[in-house]
């Protein structure tokens, strides 16, 4: 029971809500069809209270522009020319992309609007609409609009970055759109980041001025990428210097051998003489000879050509891999693919 | 030197089997003493020997190599000049980078005037290679414990050996190596005369990379 009191009071809390929608939008489509029906005389009031500040429920932009718009035509038709360009004015201020559709309103209507155009300076660009654009073969597109002749000028900056770029500098009038190859002034891919496209507008008609801005995120979508080869540290190359203690380690083992043939040739086979001692003697001599010239060279120069070439075979494997691995990832850098999407203003963005 | 000839023919005609492995060829040449006590004094002759050694690399540790020797010794005072051919295989395994361990057998043959004599040997051994500072020159020992050797009209040895040291000089491919080595046959006393026999030899070896 408690339950259902609950639910009773909360349906009388909400309802009002959508009767005050209901009562904007059922106003407005009794408009029309009174307006349909030629009776703008009973079009005309329901209308009017739609703009009254005095209308007590909520009003949306679109419903609003709608209004004046068929209050214009319903005075047009009425031959109250001043007011309804007036009425066509309130309309296209608010919503510079307003039009009539020639199939549904009479020349004088038309004509009216004209003027009411003509009269006012209006820019404006639509918002961003989200998508999913291949700067090689797709376009980002912008739709701008004077509401009359005018001089306007189309510039794409990112947020807090750089220069702007001019997309579109030129006089227009009515609708147009702009299309975007995702490139900056330095023809390099836009970076991810917010950007504002704005767009100003000076009457060649009255003088006047108007601007208007949207903003919207760019993102990159690209596969990703490889890492290269980092660095050869110490431990992945080999010595290319030797060192003192092994340039003397070499004396040992030029020693190691002499002793080894006089050992042979001595105490292996002494009861029969020595075999061969002169082979010995000239290997023992050799080796000594080996060792000490070996440290003597290497402490001069020290260099292990073996090893030398050794790292720069690997550093050319390394380089030429690194190089494979960055023309890869220029290959996937060129495929990206750029996310549009809206944005409320000058915030962080993603 | 028939059985030389022989050796180095089958070197060539397992080369193109061989055509995916390392292969490297040696000619050598040896200045090589034989000394022999048979209870009449040292007998002693001297001289060269020609041969080569093949040697297939089948894994970058398993090597086989065989080899093919011949020459003449010239007898001094008194002793009969000798013929000496030597045909071997020999397998080895690298177990850590400076040590193989070897196992071989080598077919060998005396020839004099007077008769011949064949010896077969099987040995166990290692050799020991260092690197001297740039890796061009290595210093070799080897040594080798003959087991099994038989001696045609012998009892075969009580104690016998191989050992050897040497140097090895390495540019690009090809190596020159020298080295000294030394063969002991110790043989039990028979009608108390107990035989004593060595070879040593002074050997210098160009080894050469086919591929």
């Amino acid at each position: 029971m408690r339950r259902l009191v609950w639910a009773v009071v909360l349906a009388a809390g909400a309802a009002p809500a959508l009767a005050a929608q209901g009562s904007t939008a059922e106003l407005l489509g009794q408009a029309h069809q009174f307006y349909e029906g030629l009776e703008v005389e009973r079009a005309l009031p329901l209308l009017r209270q739609i703009i009254s500040p005095n209308w007590p429920f909520e009003v949306t932009r679109d419903q609003r522009v709608d209004a004046y718009k068929y209050l214009g035509a319903c005075l047009a038709v009425a031959g109250k020319r001043d007011s309804a360009v007036l009425y066509f004015r309130a309309a296209i201020e608010r919503d510079p992309f307003t039009d009539l559709d020639p199939s549904l309103f009479t020349p004088a209507q038309l004509a009216t609007f004209a003027e009411a155009r003509r009269r006012t300076l209006a820019v404006a660009v639509r918002p961003v609409q989200r998508g999913r654009v291949d700067p090689r073969t797709a376009r980002v597109t912008f739709t701008v609009v004077a509401t009359h002749p005018a001089l306007v000028d189309v510039k794409l900056s990112a947020i807090g970055a750089g220069s702007p770029l001019s997309l579109f500098q030129g006089t227009m009038d009515g609708v147009r759109e702009i299309a975007w190859d995702g490139l900056l002034a330095d023809r390099r891919l836009a970076p991810a980041g917010r950007y504002t496209l704005g767009v100003v507008g000076r009457s060649r008609v009255t003088g006047a001025s108007d601007s208007a801005r949207v903003y919207f995120d760019l993102r990159h979508e690209v596969a990703a990428l490889e890492d290269t080869l980092p660095g050869l540290d110490r431990r992945a190359v080999l010595p290319e210097r030797i060192s003192v203690d092994a340039a003397r380690r070499d004396v040992a083992k030029g020693l190691g051998v002499a002793a080894a043939a006089l050992l042979i040739t001595g105490a292996a086979n002494g009861d029969l003489g020595a075999g061969e001692r002169g082979g010995a003697d000239v290997i023992a001599a050799a080796a000594a000879v080996t060792g000490v010239v070996a440290f003597l060279v290497h402490r001069r120069h020290g260099a292990i050509p073996e090893n030398v070439a050794a790292n720069a075979r690997r550093r050319v494997e390394r380089d030429s891999a690194n190089a494979r691995v960055r023309g890869r990832n220029a290959d996937r850098i060129a495929a990206t693919v750029l996310l549009v999407s809206p944005a409320a203003g000058e915030g962080t963005a993603p | 030197m028939r059985a030389a000839g022989v050796i180095a023919g089958a070197i060539l005609s397992a080369a193109p089997a061989a055509a995916q492995r390392a292969l490297t060829v040696a000619p050598l040449v040896s200045l090589a003493e034989h000394r022999v006590d048979a209870g009449f004094g040292v007998e002693r002759s001297l001289g060269p020997i020609l041969g080569g050694v093949g040697t297939v690399r089948f894994s970058p540790r398993v090597t086989v190599a065989v080899h093919a020797l011949g020459g003449s010794l010239f007898g001094s005072q008194g002793v009969l000049d000798r013929d000496v051919g030597e045909l071997g295989v020999e397998a080895s395994v690298i177990t850590v980078p400076w040590l193989a361990l070897e196992a071989g057998a080598t077919r060998r043959a005396y020839s004099t005037k007077l008769g011949r004599q064949t010896w077969t040997l099987v040995g166990l051994g290692a050799t020991a290679r260092m690197a001297f500072a740039g890796n061009a020159i290595h210093g070799v020992w080897r040594a080798a414990l003959l087991p099994a050797v038989s001696a045609s009209g012998l009892r075969g040895p009580d104690r016998a050996f191989r050992a050897a040291t040497g140097l090895a000089y390495r540019v690009r491919t090809t190596t020159l190596g020298v080295e000294y080595s030394l063969e002991r046959y110790d043989f039990p006393a028979a009608a108390g005369v107990r035989r004593l026999e060595q070879l040593s030899a002074l050997t210098l070896l160009l080894e050469l990379r086919l591929r």
